[in-house]
């Protein structure tokens, strides 16, 4: 069979753009940022205008890569985070003098990674993404080389990740010793023999503890407040919601398969244990926060929570509702991490909750944009977190999990102080902070005003997105 | 022409508009606040025309109602944008436009820094409320009353007093607490009726003929019953009250006691009794002891008050436990009451919090010790609080009599015992309300510095913002019939459906 290279034009276009970026930083003369930005921006939404325009021949690129529609969402998805980090990234990085090559290039091949993670059929075709995803990734981290906080995450982020490929790459090596198959599909379906099966448990088991590790799972999640935290913004809001959803969707892929499996229902339970123990610590260990960016951290582990919560139902309207909820939470996560990127003086992050106080009278644009998406966080209307967590809960109730749905709302309970915290600060407080903001750019506007219409618009006329997803799911059958 | 034109969606949208004005022009506040003054000015119109325009009762596909209007929101999740207006709502919905106009009013000169956001909050919430009264699809009645809170939330923590904070922070836990359980329930609800229906619906009407399971039922029931008893407030869930409607800016306060209550009170009789009768039923005897509680309870702690403030939130408690008894006994005659007590408590509460609002921004405290001798000082103000103060303790001629006695006297068929107490609790009403007045306009001040102040009396605003409220509240206790025959036909609906 002929390939058909169109299909995958968005990884080649960011494959080729991020190679451009690099080329480009080595041999034109000086570090033109402006250059160097706007070769990665082009791509980027190069990349999305192509997941969504072009419709590709076939459903799959040669057995490795998805192109349906699942494929062809999440790659949207992925390259709508990329270009609004970079947009958000643009003048953080050009203050700071950590912009350049380096950095736009590799923000483009780790979203290269995250849409292989997404649309892979094919278990190494995963590996491979993952690690692309994870090398530039531990760069990025690290990018603010002369301080200590930036170089202490990036190591963490790369031990936390060299465990988990070490996981990850274990498990796949027994699911394939337990089954012969290294395609995803074929192998999570197969019907494994008794003396086999003890191998296969042990191989998901791997998987899941290397996946749990990325997506921030308890007992899996201490890495994330200190990454958050040491990471300059952008990279913070490129890690938090990128890497997320590109884990998430593969996991909900091989949740969705391995159901087709009748095992499905013995383990069940497992899920059940991990989605409680994630959204409960997530949302009790945030209460106790006073940093904003690992209260924030927190709560995104309190968010995957939920999502796990929702895998349970994945035979019914789980995957709708993953879907759904993904798309939402990237939306809101990024709105406050980039704007916490944009509200930071140079030296450091603004991260301590002191220095939140009154802001709202002083930035009142970035601090409304701060506020919808916190209170999109805490799933109050009229915004996308709402209509998100209503999805999740239905499809939850659906399924008969009835007491797990109970906890899960005690825990949203819980996670409305956190969230109302903030903005208490914002508005409620008289100013405190002395230091200056650099005022905000053109292009973090630009992302700004997007995310708000977004938020806004999911949360009052979600029936276009909805029925956008509800035509992937019915023909979801790779 | 009445029917084809939105006129609902007018209503409940007009003060969001008004309050995207407010946000431009809030570099000018006086420009801001007449253009908000106009605005909730038109919304009243709008409303008050209504009561003139000869609504007759019609069949729609949700049920029957003056007006309603049916559109698709969410299909694919069975959502749908309907709204829908019976007796009840429409004065709902005139309480809830007038008061405004009167909170713009006496926020005239009390509220003077951050101008615009205020206005701007004001009429969000506005809409919000208005949306709960008017909603018939479960979802949407949902949104609305999670939404209310947001505005709320912001007024009280940024224009509000002292413990502003704590008091804001308090009210959204507890309110919050109870809707997400709700959220849990409705979901189950519409659920189990798409499971044994085939057809996945919020609306009101579809789902009153759910058949349920006794033990769903009572959970599900449970759930709705919380959230509702958070907002009204029942005892004992009642604690964010005293500290929300103290701490609240008076506007603030007015609209949460005047309408946010109400929307509690609207809501169970509304969804939560329709819904599940048969567990509506198990909950009558709960209802009554808690509605009986509250109203004891009130009194004895408002006689202990020294906030003028807070005594009035107090008093808010006792006569919303009458409110509950009215819903919780279900018959029409004390249907009626209930349903006259929420308007009629509306009106003079927030009369009485924006009298409060008044002598805080001359004498710049709360403290009934330090009040005194205002009758000679300010007789025209000392004259408006006698009248409200009457009108509160239930004096015959004016509106809460009128509410009172349909409840209690409703009442004593079946459950007499409830309405030889109820009586008792008024006549502790009385005590705690005569001696705050007594307090606070006869009786000369102890404090020294306070005897030599000179206080000017009622300015012609105040005059505007109580005349009018003195006048309906007169209106309602002389002549309440108008008003009943509002209520008639949808109490008999609601009657109905505990069948």
């Amino acid at each position: 069979m002929q390939p058909n290279w169109v299909d995958i034009l968005p990884l080649i276009l960011l494959a080729g753009g991020g190679f451009l970026v690099f080329c480009l930083g080595g041999f034109w003369k000086g570090r033109p940022q402006g250059l160097l930005f706007g070769v990665a921006l082009a791509t980027a939404i190069a990349a999305g205008a192509a997941a969504v325009l072009l419709k590709p021949a076939q459903l799959q690129f040669l057995k490795m890569v998805e192109t349906g529609g699942y494929g062809r969402f999440f790659t949207f998805l992925l390259t709508l985070i990329t270009t609004l980090s970079l947009l958000f990234s643009y003048q953080y990085v050009k203050l700071r003098d950590i912009g350049g090559d380096e950095f736009y290039g590799l923000l483009l091949l780790s979203g290269l990674g995250m849409i292989l993670v997404a649309s892979a059929l094919h278990w190494l075709v995963f590996f491979l993404g993952l690690e692309t995803l994870s090398l530039s990734l531990y760069v990025l981290i690290a990018i603010r080389k002369h301080q200590s906080a930036s170089n202490e995450a990036g190591l963490k982020y790369f031990m936390m990740g060299a465990v988990a490929s070490a996981f990850l790459t274990f498990g796949i090596a027994m699911v394939y010793a337990a089954t012969g198959k290294m395609d995803i599909l074929q192998s999570l379906s197969a019907d494994v023999q008794t003396t086999s099966h003890p191998a296969m448990l042990l191989g998901l088991s791997l998987i899941l503890i290397g996946i749990g590790f990325k997506v921030s799972m308890v007992p899996f999640h201490l890495w994330t407040p200190d990454v958050y935290q040491g990471a300059p913004a952008p990279v913070t809001a490129f890690l938090a919601t990128g890497s997320k959803v590109a884990l998430f969707s593969a996991l909900l892929r091989f949740a969705f398969y391995y159901t087709r499996n009748s095992v499905w229902n013995d383990y069940v339970f497992v899920f059940w244990i991990l989605a409680f123990l994630t959204m409960a610590v997530g949302n009790i260990t945030a209460l106790a926060q006073v940093r904003v960016k690992r209260l924030l951290a927190y709560s995104s582990v309190a968010q995957m929570g939920y999502l796990l919560m929702t895998l349970l139902a994945v035979r019914g309207s789980g995957v709708f509702a993953i879907m759904f909820y993904l798309a939402v939470y990237a939306l809101m996560d990024l709105g406050a991490f980039g704007t916490l990127a944009t509200l930071s003086a140079e030296e450091e992050d603004i991260d301590a909750l002191e220095d939140f106080r009154g802001l709202a009278y002083v930035h009142p644009w970035r601090s409304s944009l701060l506020t919808v998406c916190l209170v999109s966080l805490a799933g109050l209307p009229p915004t996308a977190g709402f209509i998100g967590k209503f999805i999740l809960f239905r499809a939850v109730l659906q399924a008969h999990f009835v007491v797990l749905a109970a906890l899960g709302i005690v825990t949203v309970i819980v996670s409305i102080y956190f969230y109302f915290k903030i903005i208490v600060a914002l508005f409620m407080q008289p100013t405190a902070r002395k230091t200056v903001t650099p005022d905000l750019d053109v292009f973090a506007r630009v992302a700004g005003v997007a995310i708000l219409v977004l938020i806004l618009w999911l949360g009052l006329l979600p029936a276009s997105l909805l029925s956008i997803i509800t035509r992937i799911v019915s023909s979801f059958s790779l | 022409m009445i029917n084809n034109f939105p006129w609902l969606t007018t209503i409940i949208f007009l003060p969001l508009v008004g309050s995207f004005l407010a946000l431009c022009f809030a570099r000018k506040p006086m420009l801001c606040r007449w253009t908000c003054l106009w605005v909730s000015l038109a919304d009243l119109f709008l409303v008050a025309w209504l009561f003139t325009s000869n609504l007759q009762w019609h069949s729609w596909s949700t049920g029957k109602w003056l007006l309603a209007e049916d559109h698709p929101w969410i299909e694919s999740l069975g959502i749908r944008y309907s709204l829908g207006l019976d007796g009840i709502s429409l004065m709902l919905i005139f309480l809830t436009t007038f008061l405004t106009v009167l909170c713009i009013l006496v926020s005239w000169k009390e509220i003077n820094a951050k101008v615009g956001t205020f206005h701007f909050f004001l009429l969000f919430l506005e809409t919000s409320i208005m949306g709960v009264f008017l909603a018939t699809d479960l979802f949407l009645f949902y949104l609305f009353w999670e939404i209310q809170i947001i505005p709320m939330f912001f007024l009280i923590g940024i224009w509000g007093h002292e413990e502003r904070v704590y008091a804001t922070v308090k009210f959204i836990l507890f309110t919050l607490a109870g809707s997400l359980f709700m959220l849990i329930a409705l979901t189950g609800l519409y659920l189990i009726h798409g499971a044994k229906t085939g057809l996945y619906t919020f609306s009101l009407y579809q789902l009153i003929q759910t058949p349920l399971g006794l033990s769903t039922e009572l959970w599900l029931y449970a759930a709705f019953l919380l959230a509702f008893a958070i907002k009204i407030p029942i005892f004992p869930v009642h604690t964010w009250l005293p500290d929300a409607h103290t701490q609240a800016p008076t506007a603030g306060s007015v609209i949460l006691a005047g309408l946010l209550l109400k929307t509690g009170a609207y809501a169970l009789l509304r969804f939560g009794f329709p819904l599940f009768p048969v567990a509506a039923r198990f909950s009558v005897p709960l209802l009554l002891v808690l509605g009986l509680i509250g109203l004891f309870y009130a009194a004895w702690i408002a006689l202990a008050q020294k906030d003028l403030k807070r005594l009035v939130a107090y008093s808010s408690i006792g006569h919303m436990g009458i409110v509950v008894i009215g819903i919780a006994v279900w018959n029409t005659m004390t249907l009626s009451g209930a349903t006259l007590q929420m308007i009629n408590h509306g009106l003079t509460t927030s009369a009485l919090f924006i009298l409060v609002g008044m002598l805080d921004e001359r004498v710049h405290t709360r403290e009934i010790p330090n009040f005194g001798g205002f009758w000679k000082k300010m007789p025209g103000f000392s004259a408006f609080f006698l009248f409200f103060a009457m009108a509160s303790l239930g004096l015959p001629g004016l509106n809460n009599f009128v509410g009172e006695f349909l409840v209690l006297v409703g009442t004593i068929k079946t459950w007499p015992l409830v309405t030889w107490l109820g009586f008792t609790g008024l006549v502790l009403t009385v005590i705690y309300i005569l001696n705050v007045v007594q307090k606070t306009v006869f009786e000369e001040t102890r404090n020294e510095k306070f005897r030599e102040q000179p206080l000017a009396d009622i300015t012609v605003r105040e005059v505007l913002i109580l005349a009018p409220l003195a006048l309906v509240v007169l209106f309602i206790g002389l002549h309440p019939q108008p008003v009943l025959d509002l209520f008639e036909g949808p109490v008999g609906i609601l009657i109905g459906f505990l069948k």
